[in-house]
């Protein structure tokens, strides 16, 4: 084996090259990690969704409501622990910018059915025993400055009030659902009486009914059956419904975006490829340049391998360097990231899933740049070596 | 000044083959991806505003910003139809249709679900899309009959979309009877009579009202008037802003994507350029002080390696071009986050697209060749030739 030291000096012979090889490393490794990372904060949703629970949906589309009757008769089906409504508000707060999603719910049961959404400020009682009661995820507090206690104003555009004012909510809770994969840290949950009492006083517009039902099941009991089981029970009308597994449920708002993962994958393609012969250009280079010193220490003694991991050893070096950085600077970019995509990309982190690909990938590379120089220099005889011109 | 012949660049970037192969498909590479996300902008961008008419009127409830969230009564559709004088009225009856929007799930053919536009229609639209809207297969649906039309895109790409097949609405089968073409967003829906959209789905209200105007009708009076009419309040806008306010946030998030890519990308394309221009240069420094000794001027050497910096930019360029149009014309499908449904549409690479492209590897090929071409000019003779 060949001194460490020598391995340095060699690949530092042409400082600029090498930085600049090392920064086109950095820039693609960074770009890898923040590409792969919304791929797995879009995926998480679907993959740690809950087994227990199911959502029932109008089988016609998203957007038509099904009757509040449906929800006692849901409850009959054996497997059915308890069920919950679920309305999409869509509303904003001030400006239609601030658009985050809002839910009427049932307050009394969401405790039970997302056991484990946790409550960082305020508490379930107090969420439960006042009408105009609402709960918030800690992000969209934090964003806009909200804290127990406080009234804020949403403005309504699927349940418009008629008289063109505000609805009012009283934060009574902040939530963190980072144990809860189905539900982010932007959303707000209110009385779903609250909607039903304005818009059956007139004073509210929009259409009647629920959104979805989201169900919780007994022990022992598997999506599909019970799922199966509810669908038949509405096959007649008025409204025939759609029970999906929550994992089914999310993915299908994924798969809205349009072929994320086919995207992502291509544009890393691309910069695989571009990096991966920036890289192989690089070594080779090196392995020219440094025929001789292989003539030379082949012929003090070194054998082959100690020429081959000369070579192979300064393309890991090189690749560990700029991979490396780009990764820590993705890491590193973690906080301004989320906030500037957390919106659409909750959970959005530099997780295990991201790091182990990426550093899976910079060996990968590593191997292709140096294997081809460090073949050659492991193959040179002494004579062809110091015959080559510097 | 005496100029070093384009000649040389060229035999010298033969010599050193390998290098600047792999210098041109890697900067290739950075232009394919940078075209490939500008030409599924321009793709999406013109089949929404190419699309749009700016003589017909878009009518939404106050507030909402697309008709999938719009509602309006059917007999409040009849007022606006029939009482507004900025309407074109051809044989006594006024170019105005009413619309019902609702985006249904349906099962695709290659597995999983989406959400597909089904659009009732009046017989009037046909007449206010005439040209536009064309049957390539089949009949129309008879009025007030279960029948529907659908989309040219929606054919193998959604479950019973094909000439025969039936197509449920909650407890209602409907029979596609025809498929029609469009060159906008409408060649993604199915259509079919307003009134048993209704009737099946239970939805007595409306989505909006299309109206064609009079040539010499006051839009902006008919906005203003409609904003705060006491009847039927309404927001107007014309189609072809109404379908560009779809579009922008979409349009928007690929275009930062492209720059955000062509920054990260382009660095390190200009690094591998950068490169290997400098090992041109270590490896022709006794040429160099030849060309200087036999009188060539330092910025004839200068631009002669930026030349060839550029030069290889722009081979790489073209690469990425060639590959940016094996994609061109190839389907894809996303979603109007407006209401929810999804779309087809087909990259396109436009001369915008083109040209951008040429310029950006221009630009990568000036950036990696400015530093080594700076030092080349910059070396002396003497020093120059002595160098082996």
């Amino acid at each position: 084996m060949v001194p460490f030291k020598l391995i340095w000096r060699n690949l530092l012979r042409h400082k600029l090259r090498v930085l600049l090889t090392a920064g086109s490393l950095t820039v693609a490794f960074f770009l890898l990690c923040v590409l792969q990372a919304l791929v797995v904060s879009l995926d998480q949703g679907v993959k740690n969704a809950s087994k227990k629970r199911l959502v029932v949906q109008s089988a016609v589309s998203l957007f038509v409501n099904l009757p509040a009757s449906y929800q006692g008769k849901i409850e009959t089906i054996e497997g059915v622990e308890e069920s919950m409504k679920m309305t999409w508000f869509g509303g904003y707060y001030r400006e239609p910018a601030n658009m985050f999603a809002q839910f009427a719910i049932d307050a009394d049961r969401m405790e039970r059915i997302y056991s484990s959404v946790e409550l960082v400020e305020g508490s379930w009682e107090e969420f439960k025993s006042s009408r105009m009661s609402c709960l918030v995820g800690k992000e969209t507090a934090k964003k806009y400055g909200w804290s127990v206690g406080d009234r804020v104003p949403i403005v309504g555009m699927i349940y418009p009030r008629l008289d063109g004012s505000e609805w009012q909510f009283d934060i009574a809770g902040i939530y963190d659902a980072s144990q809860e994969a189905s539900i982010d840290d932007l959303t707000m949950y209110f009385h779903w009486e609250y909607l039903d009492e304005a818009m059956e006083a007139g004073a509210a517009g929009g259409a009647d009914g629920i959104g979805v039902y989201s169900v919780l099941l007994s022990d022992g009991y598997s999506q599909a059956g019970v799922g199966a089981l509810i669908d038949g029970l509405f096959e007649n009308g008025p409204q025939r419904v759609q029970s999906t597994p929550e994992g089914e449920f999310n993915a299908q708002f994924v798969s809205m975006v349009g072929n994320v993962p086919f995207f992502v994958g291509t544009i890393g393609m691309g910069v695989l490829i571009a990096i991966l012969l920036a890289t192989l250009n690089t070594m080779l280079m090196s392995g020219r340049e440094q025929t001789r010193d292989v003539g030379v220490l082949k012929a003090l003694g070194f054998d082959g391998s100690a020429a081959f991991w000369l070579l192979l050893t300064q393309s890991l070096l090189l690749c560990g360097v700029g991979a490396g950085t780009g990764i820590l600077l993705a890491l590193g970019v973690e906080g301004p990231l989320q906030a500037l995509l957390g919106s659409n990309f909750p959970g959005l982190r530099i997780s295990s899933d991201v790091l182990a690909p990426a550093v899976l990938l910079a060996v990968a590379v590593a191997l292709f740049a140096g294997l081809a120089p460090a073949l050659r220099a492991r193959r040179l005889t002494v004579i062809e070596a110091l015959r080559e011109e510097a | 000044m005496a100029l070093v012949p384009l000649s040389y660049n060229l035999r010298s970037l033969r010599v050193r083959k390998s290098s600047t192969l792999l210098t041109i498909i890697s900067v290739g590479a950075t232009v394919a991806i940078f075209a490939g996300v500008l030409s599924l902008q321009q793709g999406f961008e013109t089949l929404f505003s190419d699309s749009g008419r700016e003589d017909v009127s878009v009518f939404l409830r106050p507030g909402a910003v697309s008709e999938g969230e719009s509602g309006i009564p059917p007999a409040k559709c009849e007022i606006i139809k029939k009482s507004l004088p900025e309407v074109k009225v051809v044989d006594g009856m006024p170019l105005a249709s009413a619309e019902s929007f609702l985006a249904v799930r349906r099962r695709k053919l290659d597995g999983g679900e989406t959400n597909v536009p089904i659009r009732g229609v009046e017989q009037m639209t046909f007449t206010i899309r005439e040209g536009e809207v064309t049957l390539t297969e089949g009949r129309a649906f008879a009025p007030g009959s279960d029948e529907v039309i659908v989309g040219e895109k929606l054919v193998g790409r959604i479950q019973g979309c094909e000439m025969g097949e039936t197509i449920w609405l909650n407890t209602v089968p409907f029979k596609v009877v025809g498929v029609f073409s469009h060159d906008g967003p409408f060649a993604s829906e199915i259509w079919c009579d307003i009134r048993r959209m209704s009737d099946a789905l239970e939805r007595p209200w409306y989505s909006r009202v299309v109206a064609v105007l009079n040539s010499e009708a006051d839009f902006e009076a008919l906005k203003e008037r409609m904003s705060e009419h006491k009847e039927i309040p309404a927001k107007v806008m014309d189609e072809k802003t109404y379908y560009e306010e779809q579009t922008r946030a979409l349009s928007g998030v690929l275009r930062g994507l492209g720059s955000f890519l062509a920054v990260i990308m382009g660095m390190a394309a200009a690094f591998t350029a950068t490169n290997t221009m400098l090992a041109a240069l270590s490896s022709r420094s006794h040429e160099i002080g030849i060309l200087l000794s036999v009188g060539f001027r330092p910025t004839a050497i200068f631009l002669s390696f930026l030349f060839e910096a550029v030069l290889l930019g722009l081979a790489g360029g073209l690469v990425g071009v060639l590959v940016a149009f094996l994609i061109n014309g190839a389907e894809t499908g996303t979603t109007n986050f407006r209401t929810f449904t999804e779309i087809a549409f087909a990259f396109r690479v436009t001369p915008l697209v083109l040209s951008q492209a040429v310029f950006f590897s221009l630009l990568l090929g000036l950036l990696g060749g400015a530093w080594p071409a700076w030092r080349a000019s910059r070396m002396k003779p003497i020093e120059a030739l002595r160098r082996t």
